[in-house]
């Protein structure tokens, strides 16, 4: 069977493991932060536009840390991440085009003139 | 005994002692005939099995069209219903989009990209069936409500409760190719889920899910072996540019159909959960169904034609003798093809009311798109001039795809002026310009590289003359459908209505465009049973008859099981041509031989887990009917998706290792390479 | 070349394995499907304000329905699933599959967990009023946030069948970890997935005085 021809991994390789293993630990803790974060924010007296703000920063951020590290893809060759890149840049651009085409507000005529 | 083949390599994969699977299972490797069909994992036996099919659906929406036109040759005509009409415009404009263009262009997908990039197979050969599968399973979904339509019109269904607890008894789908809400959708409060339309749409909502999951799973395949399995030497500039529209369409197709698959969960949820996304009772937008569609349906329009462009552009240089003028820029106008595709969805929605910046910003994106189709007419006019041109068939039908697409653009760029669309928006002028474009351009292209690639698959040549003749009746036939209609869409003529009445002055031009349609038929009619009675018993040609410049010619006609019998490697583009009459040589890796090439194990599990999209198919359309006891079908469907993905990922990939005999010629051990 | 090169282990032109190219290749694809239901999702919100109007017809506010503590527990939950995951994986690669039998374990559990605030998150709205059939908000919440659970209940299925494919002792090497690996990419882009959703759908409807698309709205009904 081909998995017990496989040679045992590299002195090298495992240390590199080990290192990526504290990254995923401080990782998970700052995931856990910032969500609890983002919780208090909302609750904030600040002005909404500047909350809306931070809180997209956090998420992006959230987000792209787990796409970074847990995903491996920092370590990985950059092909993988244009690939992503081009379908989440799409996502969005064609978010923002619906958003923005359906631009006409307060159609809810039950509760407003 | 996973990975591991413990054969020796074999000349020939009958003589393989029989292997068990993980499963312990026998794998299907030694078997011929039809089960060596239904496992196959060979991307040129799947080519040959999407073209098939295609070219029958073809015919069958062809008949379609014919009955349209017949319908429409005269005023006040009764030729068919009106509700039979829209059945038919839908289904022919489903088929032919669906289940002919795509299919076919998928069967030259898989039968050239690896032989193209020098690779012996895709990247994951039981995905590559599985996608095959799965066409011919929604196909068949979304025919089979014809079925039951002539069922019901025959009264053979009359004597079940169901049928006669029905609305509606539309059963074949009747709202046009692109099922705009509200029709398709339902309205009513608070989950009354009253709908306008019988369980057609929902054997169309089915079918296209099922259809669209076959090619999302196929793209992800070519995008994967086209960046990943090219052969040494082969970088991505030396692709030829068939394998480079090949994964531009690829990469179109899995950014757009998530797309649609949104609209048809939402669209489904509405008709068979009472939700309300497209109704209007409830606050719902239909207009949000239109601009989903079409953020799906526009970059479709371009997974059609680049294929074709893609056929072209190899067909053209063969047959000019010369190479392609302006590769990096055709190549690179095929990128922003695709890419500006994704941004001009809305020129189909002009006039909904968008408002005067968004119409503005959609107009000038779609002129945009016009510049670099553009570049590529002038690069392979470029490729053309100063050639030595011979005019074989292939090379008659490209030239007849760039005057034709032209064509077809020039109308196209008439509807982006958004003004000038609003009179044209649902009339006969649009279906002059998208005809235009999809027979004069895509079909043109496909036939072109049926021709072409023949000889190279079937290892027979078509009769000239024939093709000639059906080449010609096809281009005299579409002419004389489609230019009139132009005139008649500008006179006023509306789309998808089933009559006329006399004396508006339609009454000439719609004759003669049901004239040009049968004419149309028969042409294609011609080229397609003459190319399957060449397929078994046309003259017999040599491996290379064109003077081909790309990979594929290197091989034998038809192709070896294994493509190549040492992996080439490549030092320049058209690598192939270059051997025959330039300086570069094409080099070989040290492999094959007797020590053999791995080929990967046949496998049922493909067709097995795709046989659960049947029951899928038939369960919801059934629920919708009323039938009772359907949903446990849709059930039982998703289980045999379970169980069959399951078994696939369990049987582990197998494989087996065949002999092939060495390049005459190659020097005993290192690889000649080296550039 | 030796008999046990199968496909997946043959060179590539990128040097990248075909696994983790078609994964991420579906991860772009998948991005694309959820942006249109999330865009779906929004785009509602921003046309209706005021929430939906319950069978008796009173006109509800979705923040008073949302428990934040509730969705809040099972953001962390995924959060550290996805933790649990990334540990499977590098287990997996250290070749130690205990630890990463005991990792996969955590990451079924919580997914599980997930799921079960999940359901029981459903079942509260609908007691409260909230039904997919009697509003748009309904409609879009529920299909969302059920395609998004319908998408962890698959990677669960998925890790189960790994896990227990462990025991058999095929799961190993280089393509057992890649294996873990691609499955691994899956899990956490539905937890990446979720921290857009748990943003976009939960935590915006907490701004302002009648959440952010409203200001001017009447009073709300609890």
């Amino acid at each position: 069977m081909s998995s017990s021809h496989e040679a045992a991994p590299s002195p090298d390789f495992l240390a590199e493991e080990v290192r990526r293993y504290h990254h995923f630990i401080v990782l998970a803790l700052w995931l856990a932060v910032v969500t609890g974060a983002e919780i208090v924010l909302i609750y904030l007296p600040i002005p909404t536009a500047a909350i809306l703000t931070i809180l997209t920063l956090m998420s992006a951020g959230k987000f792209f840390a787990v796409i970074l590290w847990f995903m491996h893809l920092i370590y990985d060759k950059r092909l993988l991440f244009w690939c992503f890149f081009a379908g989440l840049a799409l996502a969005f651009a064609t978010y923002a085009a619906l958003i923005m085409l359906f631009s006409v507000d307060r159609i809810d005529t039950r509760w407003f003139s | 005994m996973s990975h591991d083949s413990h054969h020796a390599p074999v000349a020939c994969k009958t003589e393989l002692a029989p292997e068990r699977s993980d499963l312990g299972l026998i794998r299907p490797d030694r078997t011929t005939g039809l089960m060596d069909w239904l496992t196959t994992v060979d991307h040129k036996k799947i080519g040959i099995l999407y073209g098939a099919f295609a070219m029958f659906y073809f015919l069958v929406g062809g008949v379609e069209a014919l009955a349209i036109r017949t319908q429409l040759a005269r005023p006040d005509n009764d030729f068919v219903t009106a509700r039979m009409y829209n059945q038919l415009f839908t289904m022919h404009g489903t088929t032919m989009i669906f289940l002919g263009v795509m299919p076919l262009s998928a069967a030259f997908f898989n039968f050239l990209v690896p032989l193209q990039i020098g690779a012996r197979d895709v990247a994951f050969p039981r995905l590559n069936a599985f996608s095959l599968w799965a066409f011919v399973f929604g196909a068949f979904v979304l025919n089979a409500s014809w079925l039951f339509e002539f069922a019901h019109l025959a009264g053979w269904l009359n004597s079940f409760e169901w049928h006669k607890a029905l609305v509606y008894t539309d059963f074949a789908p009747a709202n046009g190719w692109f099922s705009y809400a509200p029709l398709a959708g339902t309205f009513g409060q608070n989950g009354q889920a009253l709908r306008f339309t019988g369980v057609g749409t929902d054997f169309w909502i089915i079918g296209i899910q099922v259809l669209g999951i076959a090619s999302l799973a196929a793209s992800f395949n070519f995008i994967c072996t086209i960046i990943n399995m090219r052969a040494k030497g082969m970088t991505m500039m030396r692709l030829p540019v068939f394998t480079w529209m090949t994964l531009v369409t690829a990469i179109l197709i899995i950014l757009a159909f998530p797309a649609i698959t949104v609209a048809l969960i939402e669209l489904m949820f509405d008709r068979t959960f009472g939700a309300n996304f497209f109704n209007p009772s409830a606050g719902g937008q239909p207009v949000l169904w239109q601009h989903l569609f079409w953020i799906f349906g526009h970059p479709e329009v371009y997974i059609l034609v680049l294929p074709a462009m893609g056929i072209v552009s190899e067909v053209l240089p063969t047959f000019s003798g010369k190479s392609l003028f302006g590769y990096p820029i055709i190549v690179f106008s095929g990128a922003v093809i695709g890419f500006l595709g994704f941004a001009v969805w809305s020129h189909h929605m002009f006039t909904t009311g968008l408002g005067p910046v968004p119409t503005a910003a959609f107009a000038l994106l779609t002129m945009a798109i016009a510049v670099p189709t553009g570049v590529k007419i002038f690069n392979w006019l470029g490729t053309i001039w100063g050639g030595r041109v011979r005019f074989t068939p292939p090379m008659v039908l490209a030239l007849g795809f760039i005057w034709m697409f032209m064509c077809g653009g020039f109308s196209g760029v008439m509807h982006s002026a958004a003004p000038a669309d609003s009179q044209q928006q649902d009339s006969y002028f649009v279906i002059a310009h998208f005809h235009y474009v999809l027979l004069g351009g895509v079909l043109l292209g496909l036939m072109a590289g049926l021709y072409f690639w023949f000889p190279k698959i079937f290892g027979r040549m078509p009769n000239a003359p024939i093709a000639y003749i059906a080449s010609g009746l096809v281009v005299l036939g579409f002419n004389l459908a489609f230019g009139p209609m132009h005139y008649l869409g500008l006179a006023g003529q509306p789309r998808r209505t089933h009559t006329y009445h006399a004396g508006n002055g339609w009454e000439q031009w719609n004759y003669v465009a049901t004239i040009g349609a049968y004419i149309l038929g028969i042409g294609v009619f011609i080229a397609f049973v003459n190319l399957v009675w060449t397929a078994f018993r046309g003259k017999k040609c040599s491996n290379d008859p064109w003077d081909g410049r790309t990979l594929e010619w290197s091989l034998p006609s038809p192709v070896p099981e294994y493509n190549f019998a040492q992996a080439p490697i490549v030092t320049t583009r058209d690598a192939f041509f270059e051997d025959k009459h330039g300086s570069k040589r094409i080099g070989f890796e040290n492999d094959g031989g007797e020590a053999g090439v791995h080929m990967p194990s046949q496998s049922w599990m493909p067709i097995l887990a795709s046989a659960g999209f049947l029951f899928i198919g038939f369960g919801m359309p059934m629920m919708a009917m009323g039938v009772p006891h359907a949903g446990w079908l849709v059930i039982g469907g998703l289980g045999v998706l379970f169980l069959g993905i399951c078994l696939w990922a369990l049987e582990g990939p197998g494989g087996y290792m065949l002999k092939t005999p060495t390049v005459s010629g190659t020097p005993a051990p290192a690889e000649t390479a080296a550039h | 070349m030796s008999d046990t090169a199968a496909a997946h282990e043959a060179p590539t032109s990128t040097g990248i394995e075909h696994k983790k190219l078609i994964m991420w290749l579906f991860l772009a694809s998948d991005c694309m499907f959820f942006g249109t239901l999330i865009s779906t999702h929004l785009l509602y919100r921003k046309l209706f304000p005021a929430g939906f109007t319950d069978a008796e017809g009173h006109q509800r506010f979705i923040q008073n329905l949302f428990s934040i503590e509730l969705t809040s527990f099972s953001t962390f939950i995924l959060l550290m699933s996805s933790f649990l995951m990334a540990l499977a994986v590098s287990a997996m690669h250290k070749g130690q599959i205990k630890s990463f039998r005991r990792n996969v374990l955590g990451v079924i559990f919580f997914g599980l967990i997930f799921l079960g605030c999940q359901v029981y998150e459903f079942t509260h709205f609908y007691h409260q009023g909230l039904t997919i059939q009697n509003s748009v908000l309904g409609s879009t919440f529920y299909v969302l946030t059920g395609t998004h659970g319908t998408h962890v209940a698959i990677g669960v299925l998925w890790l189960i069948l790994m896990y227990f494919y462990s025991f058999t002792g095929k799961l190993g090497g280089h393509v057992g970890a890649l294996d873990v690996e691609v499955a691994g990419l899956y899990w956490h882009f539905v937890d990446i997935v979720w921290i857009i959703i748990f943003t976009a759908v939960y935590l915006v409807e907490y701004l302002g005085p009648n959440g952010i698309w409203g200001s001017g709205l009447p009073a709300a009904v609890k």
